[in-house]
Formats: C-alpha cells, structure tokens, sequence
C-alpha cells in the first residue's frame, strides 16, 4: 500500500492451519462481504450468504458488525450473530467467521502482542557427531560385553543396522509430525534434541546399577529404571514442545500428566503383585570386586535384620485374609 | 541360575522328587494319561526364570491316586486261608478284599459331578476308612462346598464324614455316615507284622484306576524308600490316578501299605505309605468329631510339627564340601535328600559353571497346586577365565539376577527381602535372604537365601537355600545355618 496512513483496518484471511493467507486493506467504510460480486471482500465459499455482513462505523464511531441476510450467521469471536443483528467490535479487532472463512479483523486500536523470541534450531553438526559417536561407543561397549568371546559377525548386526536405523526412523516420523504442524521437515533439528537424551538414557541405565551395587545403595539401583523412564518423558517433552512451540505449557502439562498417569498404573499394578513398589525382590546386580565400598557386615546382622519382616508379612496375611473374607461375603450374598 | 541350557538339564534326570510321597501320579510329565481321575491337583507352580529358582512344582507330580477300589480281592487278613476252589493268590485277595474296597468321590454340594475320586478301604468293622489326604483334600479345605460319597464294587454308595487326616504322611481317616450300610464286611487287617516283609515279596495294590473299574495290580515289595525322610514304600508296581487310597496287601491279606503315588519317568516305580501311620491315625481318630471347618489350623499344626523335625534334623548336619577349590560351599549330607551335578561342556567359549542341585523328595500335599515341607539347596560355581573380568562381571550379575522370588499368589505373600554385603570369616558375600507368609497356614513361611561370591574378578559361587513351610523362627535358623557355611577353602593369602 502506498499510504499506510489511509489504512483504516486490515483483514486476514485465514488458512485451514490458521496461517494467513490473503489480506485486505480497508481504506474506508461501509465495508460488505459476501460471496456476490458487488461485495467489497467476495468470499468463495459455498456457505457464505450473497451478502452476508457488513461492516459500519456508528455515530459514535464505533465499528458495528451487521449480519446479512445469511441463514448460517456469524460468528464474532465465537458468538453467533443471526441475520440482522448487529454487535459492536472491540477496538482491537475481532475473529470473525463467515460460513467457513475465518478471518482476522485487525483494527487501529489494536494492542501487538509482543515479539515472540524464535527458537532457533541451530544445528551443530560437531556437537551431534561427537554426541553420536559417544553414543556409538557406549552401546558398541554394552554389546562387547554382552557376546562371548569369538562370536561371530553376525551378532553385531543388530547394532550396526539396527540402532541407526531405529534412530533415523524416530526421528523420521517426527520430522513428519513438524512437517504437519510447521510445514518443514525438520530430521536434523530432532536428531539433535533426541541424541543427548539417549546417550543419558544409556549410561543411566548402564552405570547407575554398577554406582549403586558399589555403594551397596539397594534404593538407588531400584530408582534406576524409574530414573531410565523419566529420562525418555523428557525427551519427548523436548520433542513435543519443539514440534508446537507456542504450546509449551500444554506440552508439559500433557506429558506430565501421561507419566503420572503410567507411573501410577504401574506402581498400583507392581504393588498388587509384589506388596512393593518395585520390581525387583532384590538388588541384582553385585559390585565388581574393585569398586566394592562400604563395610560388610556379619551374617549374624542379616538374620538379625529378618526380624522385622515378620511383622510385615503377618500384617500382609491379615490384609490377604481380611479381603478374602469380603469376597467370601459377596459370594453368599 | 543361569541360562538356558542349564535348565534344560535339571529335569532331564530321574529325579522323582516332586512326586514324592505325596500323589500319585504323574511326576515328570504332566500329561499322564490319568489325568481324568485326579485329585483336583495342577501341576504346582513354576519354576523361576533362573536355573537355580525354587523347585516349587519341579516334577509336577499331580495328585493322581484317588480312583476307586474295585476288584479288591480278599479283604481280611485274619480270615482262614483260601478256599481250594480260588486259583492264584491274585484271584484270592481280590475275592477276600472286595466288600473292604471303597471308591471315595468328592462331590460339589450343589451338583453329582465328581471333582475328584480316590479309593480307599475299610478299617474297622464300624465302617471306618482310610484313604490319602490328597483324594480329600478339596473336601478338607473347603468343606462347605463339597461333600464326600463311597461306592462299593457292588454298587452301594452312601456318604462319608472326614475324622481325621494326616497331611504330612498323605493319610486320611473317614467313616460313613451312616455305618450300617457298610456293616458286615469286615476289615482290612492293620495288624503289625511279627516278621517283616522280605523285598521281593509278592504284594497286591488294589484300587479304581481312572475310575476304569476296581483292579488288583501285581507287584513286589523293594522295601523303604531310600533317603526318603518321610517313611515311604517302593512298590515294584504300576500304580494310576484313582487308585491313590488304595491298600496295597501282602499275600495274606495284611496291609502293607497305602497307594500314594508313581514315577511317570520310570517303569513300575511307585510309592505306598507304609502301614504305621495309618494305624497311628486310627488311633487317634477312631472316636473324633467329624470335620466340619476348612482345616488350615490343623494342617498347619501337623506342618509345624513336621517342620521343626525337618528343621531340627537339617541344622543338626555338617554341610558336605563342593569340593571347590578356593571356597566352601554349603552342601547338604545326602541322609534324605538327592543331589545333582552338572557341568558346562568343556568346549564352550562364555563361562564355565559347575552346578549342584540337592533336592528332597519328601513333599507335602497340600492341595492341588501346593506342595510344602522340604528344603532345596543348590549352587553354582562359575569360571571365567575364558571370559575377562568385565564379560564375567556382566555374566555373573546376570546369573544372579536370574532367580525368581516369587509373587503374591492364591496360598503365599509376596517376598519380603534384606539385603546386604556380609563379610563371612574374611570372605566377602552378597546375601539376600526373602521370606513369603502362607495366607492360609498362618505361621508357615517359605524362605529363600540367595547367596553370591564376591571376591573374585573371574571366579565365584552363587548358591541359594529354599525351606519351604517352615516358622519364623525356624527360617532364621537355617539362614544362619546356610551362611555360615560359606567359608574361605584356603588361607585368604591364597585366594587371589
């Protein structure tokens, strides 16, 4: 426009996604728009009325929204207006919509929102080589162990292929899901978030055990997995809020409550089973003999240490026995 | 413990552990033919993940005995001797036992369908009957919803009241309801033998296998079962689901015993109750009450008493030596109980193990998927030489990690663990010791104590001790007990 100051208003016209696709400058009142020709905004759409509201300052000056002659009405920011009624317009502008057009009515006295910082997807191709390669390592370390000596080539195959490709694919459907949400295929910048969160995943799940056996901390090696899955809700927060941005809170929020929701059927569940909120009877993974720390005790201290589970099983049977009563009791009835 | 192959070699031998006294019936493979007639029994519960995982339901023996009595042939021992007109001794037993042979069928109050049938027979003329505990077992436990019936070979039938049990031997006592109908007949003759029974003697099992029918099965008698600490009987006989309750009589007609169960792995090796306890039992329940309640307390009070003698017996043992050379292992006096070795083959690349797995077979029925009262003690010696310490490490861990504790079920808690680094005479050890609580047999416990080695860079011995249905009190004990049998073989100087 050559003369901005002759602006009175601006309309967008919203895509299906919500991202705007044509604009209007208003440059002056009474403003129709329809699906006829002589309307100042025709809009092609097969439920929008031939003329179906139009836009008039009143004698106060205020903009007055009129509903035409239009069976399915407007909608101004989510109220509907039947034919012929009429709504006065914040001074900032208003959401309307027109059968399924949906447009954005800016006006003068709008208040900007302020500049929303970009997130910047600064791919570090260094940083996530090196973050590969240790990822590599670790798992070409686990996978060493794990085989007996002399096996055969056919057993690394699983990591050679199957590792890479399994992360090339996690982060290919993600990328696909950016490409839903923000229009870019964005493989690098996921294979990014989701290296590191791996690699922690990995050495938690590899060096917390051996930490905690060391320490003979059997609560520590029980938090272990619990530690593993919290790791892995995170990086899907990470990758969640990197696909919808400007829903950060929702994420969180939506990610948060799923983990509590399966922490809490799992435990419930575990605790059903085992009268226990772990899995494990018992710490299973023993010390390696250089890094045993802390001071054994006699056996005689152990067996001292039975005592109490005594009580607690007593108190389990009662428990056991006190539910078998109820269900004895639903079955007369 | 470990790994596949081994577990695949632990059942392979003939072990017939599990079927111990208890049933009659299939130890080893479950799928016996008998299966229609028995006892209400599954085969018990799984092993753990591990090699070394408790031996609930090892050899599953099922309770298979109870059938019905049926072709007894004479019954009573006191009875003259046979006339000339009865052919061999077979035909002559069966014609003297058949008014003294029962079928016991346990019924469920509200329908006719049999949910279990044994057999059994006459002890007193007043119409007592003895039969196995496991041929009743449902009725004993559950006595509100079931109801015991006899049927005669020929064709009587009347309902039974249960007296008496003893649940250790697998014996029960029960009289009709109403005596009269079963007046006449005479009885089993329950006397003690003056002279005992050679082996090789000729002796005759009598029952109602698969409810097939009332049969006489042949057999010799081969004496007390050998390391068996429950008193039980081999029978060089073919014994089949329904005939558990069964007596089995010499050629005069006097009891030897009570079919109680069969090795399905073996030919012709099967198991009686010998004739003591049954006399004990009548003793003291001749004039009792007739049961009416669930009898978890007295069950319970029979396996206290059994467990503090097994208990007792068991502490009372020096352990064996393994034979390791760098560590003493507990391993258990082989007075009534069987121990296995097996060993990695030579060749193989991972790690090497040496394995011993000691086993009861004495084992109490409780009820279908329940046996209790026996002790199993295992171990595992592990080289890695071949290995490296960090492939061993991982190895070891995982071998240890491989034994299963057991979970909140029908009968048992779930375990309840302590852990800790024990230092026993300078030897370093991992030792968790879990206890699980019968729901039912309130008192009783099943313990585990699982013990690992953890010294060595590349050698180590992991072991474990399993009491099942033993007190509190008693779990501790032979905790300790086991602990303390862990030791250094040599100067600690010479360990490294």
């Amino acid at each position: 426009m050559d003369r901005p100051e002759d602006r009175l208003a601006l309309i967008e016209l919203l895509e299906r996604d919500g991202r705007t696709g044509r604009t209007v400058d208003v440059q002056h009142w009474p403003l129709t728009l329809g699906r006829a020709l002589d309307n100042s905004v025709v809009l092609d759409d097969l439920h929008v009325a031939a003329a179906h509201a139009t836009l008039a300052p009143d004698a106060e000056g205020r903009l007055v929204l009129t509903a035409g002659a239009s069976d399915n009405g407007v909608l101004v920011d989510g109220r509907r207006l039947a034919a012929g009624e009429q709504h006065v317009l914040p001074a900032g502008g208003a959401l309307l919509q027109l059968g399924n057009v949906r447009l954005r009515l800016r006006l003068r006295g709008e208040v900007l929102a302020p500049e929303r910082r970009l997130i910047f997807t600064e791919h570090k191709p260094a940083t996530m080589a090196l973050q590969a390669a240790l990822l590599f390592i670790v798992m070409t370390a686990q996978q060493w162990v794990s085989l007996d000596p002399g096996a055969d080539f056919t057993a690394w195959l699983p990591l050679l292929f199957g590792m890479p490709l399994a992360v090339v694919g996690w982060c290919g459907v993600w990328a696909l899901v950016s490409k839903l949400f923000q229009h870019r295929f964005d493989f690098w910048g996921h294979l990014g978030l989701v290296l590191p969160w791996v690699l922690a995943v990995q050495l938690v799940e590899s060096l917390l055990p051996l930490l905690a056996a060391s320490l003979s901390w059997p609560w520590l090696w029980q938090l272990s997995a619990p530690i593993g899955v919290l790791l892995l809700a995170l990086m899907l927060r990470a990758q969640l809020a990197h696909v919808l941005p400007q829903h950060g809170r929702i994420v969180t929020g939506a990610v948060t409550a799923l983990a509590l929701a399966f922490g809490a059927v799992s435990l419930a569940t575990l605790h059903r089973n085992t009268d226990r909120l772990s899995r494990a009877p018992y710490m299973s993974t023993l010390p390696l003999p250089a890094l045993r720390l802390g001071s054994p005790v006699p056996p005689q201290a152990l067996v001292d240490e039975m005592a109490p589970l005594r009580e607690q099983l007593a108190q389990r049977v009662r428990k056991a026995r006190e539910d078998d009563a109820e269900d004895s009791a639903d079955a007369d009835n | 413990m470990l790994m596949a192959a081994l577990r695949r070699a632990s059942r392979a031998l003939p072990l017939w552990a599990a079927c111990g006294l208890t049933v009659l019936s299939p130890c080893g493979q479950a799928a016996a033919p008998g299966e229609p007639v028995r006892a209400g029994s599954a085969a018990a519960t799984a092993k753990g993940p591990g090699g070394m995982a408790r031996p609930e339901g090892p050899a599953a023996s099922a309770p298979a005995l109870p059938a019905s009595a049926a072709q007894g042939g004479n019954s009573t021992a006191t009875e003259p001797p046979p006339p000339a007109a009865v052919s061999g001794t077979g035909q002559r037993i069966y014609e003297r036992s058949r008014p003294l042979l029962l079928q016991v069928r346990t019924l469920l109050k509200t329908q006719d369908s049999q949910s279990s049938v044994g057999s059994g027979f006459l002890v007193t003329p007043e119409g007592h009957l003895v039969t196995n505990y496991h041929v009743i077992s449902q009725y004993a436990l559950q006595p509100k919803r079931h109801r015991l019936v006899y049927a005669t070979i020929d064709g009587k039938q009347g309902a039974l009241q249960l007296l008496a049990f003893d649940v250790v031997h697998d014996l029960a006592l029960l009289k009709a309801t109403d005596p009269a109908l079963l007046a006449g007949r005479g009885s089993v003759n329950l006397a003690p033998e003056a002279d005992a029974l050679a082996r090789g003697a000729r002796i005759f099992s009598l029952g109602n296998p698969l409810d097939v029918g009332f049969a006489i099965a042949e057999g010799t008698y081969n004496g007390p079962v050998e390391r068996s600490f429950l008193p039980t009987l081999f029978f060089g006989g073919s014994l089949s689901p329904g005939m558990s309750g069964g007596p089995a009589l010499d050629e005069h007609g006097r009891l030897v015993g009570v079919n109680v169960a069969t090795r399905r792995d073996g030919e012709q090796v099967s198991f009686l109750v010998p004739a003591a306890p049954v006399r004990a039992l009548l003793a003291r329940g001749r004039e009792a009450k007739p049961i009416t309640e669930p009898a978890y307390p007295e069950i319970t009070r029979q396996l206290l008493e059994h467990e503090a003698d097994l208990s007792k017996r068991f502490i009372a043992q020096a352990w064996r030596s393994a034979g390791h050379a760098r560590y003493a292992i507990p391993v258990p006096q082989e007075l009534y109980m069987r121990c296995w070795g097996h060993g990695s083959p030579q060749a193989v690349r991972g790690l090497q193990f040496e394995r011993s797995d000691c086993e009861m077979d004495s084992r109490v029925f409780i009820n279908g998927s329940l046996r209790t009262g026996y002790i199993t003690v295992r171990h595992e010696a592990y080289d890695g030489s071949k290995l490296g310490a960090l492939r061993y490490a991982e190895r070891y861990s995982a071998s240890f990690q491989n034994e299963f504790m057991g979970t909140n079920d029908g009968a048992r808690t779930a375990p309840r663990c302590v852990e800790r680094n024990i230092d026993r005479q300078g030897l370093p050890l991992r030792a968790v010791i879990c206890v699980r609580a019968y729901k039912k047999l309130e008192g009783l416990h099943d313990l585990s104590v699982l013990v690992a080695t953890l010294d060595g860079t590349q050698i180590g011995v992991q072991g474990r001790l399993d009491a099942l249905g033993v007190s509190f009190a008693n779990a501790q004990r032979l905790a300790q007990h086991y602990l303390d049998g862990y030791a250094w073989i040599a100067p600690k100087t010479g360990s490294r």
